[in-house]
């Protein structure tokens, strides 16, 4: 079997599990928080857009006991979460990273064939790279969303210091609002994420521990959809080399 | 005992598990309190750099009045009222680090300069409501007073059980801060702290004392009844 070559840059390795840490306690304690008032409606109007008024999300799903203790907890944690975000995006950008993350050319149909993999509509795995189309796309969104919840979470933080950027986002009530669809975003993609590398790719686990990735044992590879590959290939022999002329 | 490497993997991730459904619903692990008090001390200095007497707060254009969707809160079993024939004539003392205090009876306060302000009620709860106030400026007391130069706090106090509140004084002293008595053009209702309470819509509505009945100028900040339970002291918006 071949040595494992590296996958994931330290960097990248370290805020990837700094950020999973942080986005847990940031959703769960946010989470908190909005059970303190689960609507969006200012006092005595209605709000169009949020069938589930007055529904508390169920507090198991919380972090911080309490709507004071919830505060504390997403007011500390948001540095870390943003600090973290700007140290990861800065570092793919001056070390080139970006390159994998971005859509390119094709990114559609790319996507349209990884989705006709998984539903069996095509019998290989589409050879698409590092990431395929369906995950660049995924890795592309999460900072773009990061980003809208850090933003729409500034304005409602401070409604009235930076008024103007509560105001670019529609006033107090709508950037409540953006901030809650950007955590949705984020938890349904983050979710997604989770479920494909224990139900494709678990080798990814190890390749964003410690770096170390065979690719023999690449979704590629081993023809991987969700909970249904191949066993990874035992060492093939090796070729034989050309006929000496 | 030992372990291999399946089982050390099995075992780690049931724990993590564990600990991370243990962790749902609680405050947390105790010894990250001082890690939070510092980050609220960090934020608070974050928030005293962001604070302009110049960002004025505006109720959006077409927000309806909350009216009586306004939300009554205070902490005694029942509406606080003052009791004239228990507690004589109501009356507003500003003291502590001033050149002269000052007791005033509601109609003193009625005839001190008048604003009249369409503003956002910012709750910590994560509601707004909007409401027309009218009283007189927390900056234009103090004037009358003559703050001294080592005043740095504000303490607004209530006849509504121990209720207090205490404010940085560039918060206090900002022009949106008022001694309100008047509401959507009436005098102040019971529910809503009458005879006069503190509104301004620069600070979360936990800071903005109702049923008013001290301001005292200070040199130190003394806390407050949520501030000291855990919420923010700053509470700024």
């Amino acid at each position: 079997m071949p040595m494992p070559e590296p996958r994931h840059h330290w960097i990248v390795r370290v805020t990837h599990w700094v950020n999973a840490f942080a986005l847990t306690i940031m959703v769960a304690s946010g989470l908190r928080i909005f059970d303190a008032y689960p609507a969006f409606a200012r006092k005595g109007e209605t709000f169009c857009c949020y069938p589930f008024a007055g529904k508390i999300i169920p507090v198991g799903l919380t972090f911080g006991g309490w709507l004071a203790g919830a505060r504390n907890w997403h007011f500390a944690m948001m540095w870390l979460l943003a600090l973290n975000g700007l140290v990861y995006l800065g570092f793919i950008y001056l070390h080139g990273e970006w390159r994998d993350l971005v859509p390119r050319r094709g990114q559609l149909r790319d996507a349209w064939e990884m989705a006709r993999f998984y539903v069996f509509a095509r019998p290989d795995h589409p050879r698409q790279g590092k990431h395929n189309a369906l995950q660049r796309a995924t890795y592309f969104a999460l900072p773009l969303f990061g980003i809208a919840a850090v933003v729409s979470g500034i304005a409602i933080w401070k409604p009235v210091e930076l008024g103007w950027l509560t105001s670019i986002l529609g006033g107090y009530v709508w950037a409540r609002y953006w901030h809650f669809l950007a955590m949705v975003a984020l938890v349904v993609l983050s979710l997604a994420h989770v479920f494909m590398v224990f139900a494709v790719d678990p080798y990814a686990l190890r390749a964003m521990t410690t770096g170390g990735y065979n690719r023999d044992r690449s979704p590629e590879a081993r023809n991987a959809r969700p909970f249904w590959w191949k066993r990874p290939p035992a060492a093939a022999p090796a070729a034989l080399p050309p006929e000496a002329e | 005992m030992t372990i291999d490497r399946r089982r050390f993997l099995q075992l780690t991730g049931a724990s993590l598990t564990a600990a991370f459904f243990a962790a749902c619903d609680s405050q947390g692990p105790h010894a990250a309190q001082p890690l939070l008090r510092f980050a609220e001390r960090r934020n608070e200095t974050v928030e005293r750099w962001l604070f302009r007497h110049t960002s004025m707060d505006r109720a959006p254009r077409g927000a309806a009045l909350a009216g009586a969707a306004f939300p009554e809160y205070y902490i005694s079993d029942d509406v606080p009222v003052w009791d004239e024939k228990t507690r004589g004539p109501w009356t507003l003392e500003i003291g502590g680090l001033v050149d002269r205090p000052l007791t005033l009876s509601h109609d003193d306060l009625l005839r001190l300069p008048r604003v009249t302000q369409r503003v956002n009620h910012y709750c910590v709860e994560g509601w707004t409501a909007v409401a027309e106030w009218t009283g007189t400026r927390v900056s234009e007391i103090a004037k009358l007073v003559g703050v001294h130069p080592d005043a740095r706090y504000v303490d607004f106090a209530s006849f509504d059980d121990d209720y207090h509140e205490s404010w940085d004084l560039a918060s206090a002293m900002h022009p949106q801060t008022l001694i309100a008595y008047g509401m959507d053009g009436k005098l102040l209702a019971p529910a809503h702290g009458a005879p006069a309470r503190v509104h301004s819509p620069v600070k979360l509505g936990y800071k903005n004392t109702k049923y008013l009945v001290r301001v005292q100028f200070m040199a130190e900040r003394n806390g407050g009844y949520w501030s000291d339970q855990g919420y923010e002291w700053y509470g700024g918006t």
